[in-house]
């Protein structure tokens, strides 16, 4: 019992070891915490269709200028 | 005499025993970075196994080593790596130095989460090495080559935003402040880093930054 209650302190103690987030308004700090769900766990199920699209628009957007991009990126290294 | 040689060899199991050990975390955080990256980050922000470190900044020294060979030899890569460990000490010192009025903060925190959030730059920066032995650019206008540039923004795009997050999350756990102080944090960073980009750039050292 004595080592449960060890265990689920040190777990509270890492859970808050930091202070929730304080965006000023009470609607702030709602979208906040919708969104940062996405970011906590798995934030690459969100992250690759979202980069997927912003590549695609860019393409449709500035058409060459994309191949240019990439071109200057790739001697980036 | 004999007993010095076992003392040596106790000591020299040791250090191969951690050394294999802390490889096998930094694996094991890297993919957890992946799939649990605020979990990740929070515990790693308690650690203090420097073992971790020196794989970490290794793996970038060997890839600088690499690079040297396909960058045509413009600069020594040992070179390469102290610039770029005077860029990250100087990094992490800044947003220690600006978070330092906030209570119960660690020097060694900010290092080690720091050192873990340059996997993703590390992986964006071998994969390109690698892409640029593989599909050498400039690339076309046909059909595969504007294929391959839209795979290739997006995947930098999805590594920037990673290395964003783990930036966040390294600033939130080891400076322990709140959103609005950790954005101007980063804005005040910028004010270094944007002239030093430029700079590393004008001298052909990095073109695209390494932190």
């Amino acid at each position: 019992m004595r080592t449960i209650n060890l265990q689920l302190k040190k777990k509270l103690n890492e859970i808050y070891v930091i202070e929730p987030n304080d965006l000023g308004a009470q609607f702030l700090n709602n979208i906040y915490k919708r969104i940062n769900i996405y970011f906590k766990t798995a934030p690459f199920i969100v992250i690759v269709p979202l980069s997927f699209i912003i590549a695609i628009t860019v393409y449709f957007i500035f058409g060459y200028l994309l191949i240019k991009i990439v071109s200057l990126l790739q001697y980036g290294f | 005499m004999d007993f010095r040689i076992t003392i040596n060899r106790k000591k020299l199991a040791q250090i191969i025993a951690n050394f294999l050990t802390a490889l096998l975390t930094v694996v094991r955080n890297y993919f957890l970075l992946i799939v649990f990256p605020y979990k990740t980050v929070r515990k790693i922000s308690a650690d203090n196994d420097q073992y971790q470190l020196i794989i970490i900044f290794g793996m970038i020294f060997l890839y600088f080593k690499f690079i040297y060979y396909l960058r045509g030899k413009p600069y020594p890569a040992t070179l390469l790596f102290l610039i770029f460990v005077i860029n990250f000490l100087i990094t992490v010192s800044l947003f220690y130095w600006l978070s330092k009025p906030a209570n119960k903060i660690r020097f060694s925190s900010f290092i080690f989460t720091f050192s873990y959030s340059l996997l993703p730059t590390l992986t964006w920066f071998v994969a390109s090495s690698l892409l640029y032995v593989l599909l050498p650019p400039p690339r076309t206008i046909s059909i595969l080559g504007r294929g391959f540039s839209i795979f290739f923004l997006a995947f930098s795009l999805s590594l920037l935003a990673w290395k964003l997050i783990l930036v966040y999350l390294s600033l939130r756990f080891s400076s322990r402040l709140g959103i609005y102080r950790i954005l101007y944090m980063m804005f005040l960073y910028m004010l270094w880093f944007i002239p030093c980009t430029i700079f590393l750039y004008h001298f052909k050292l990095f073109r695209v930054p390494f932190i």
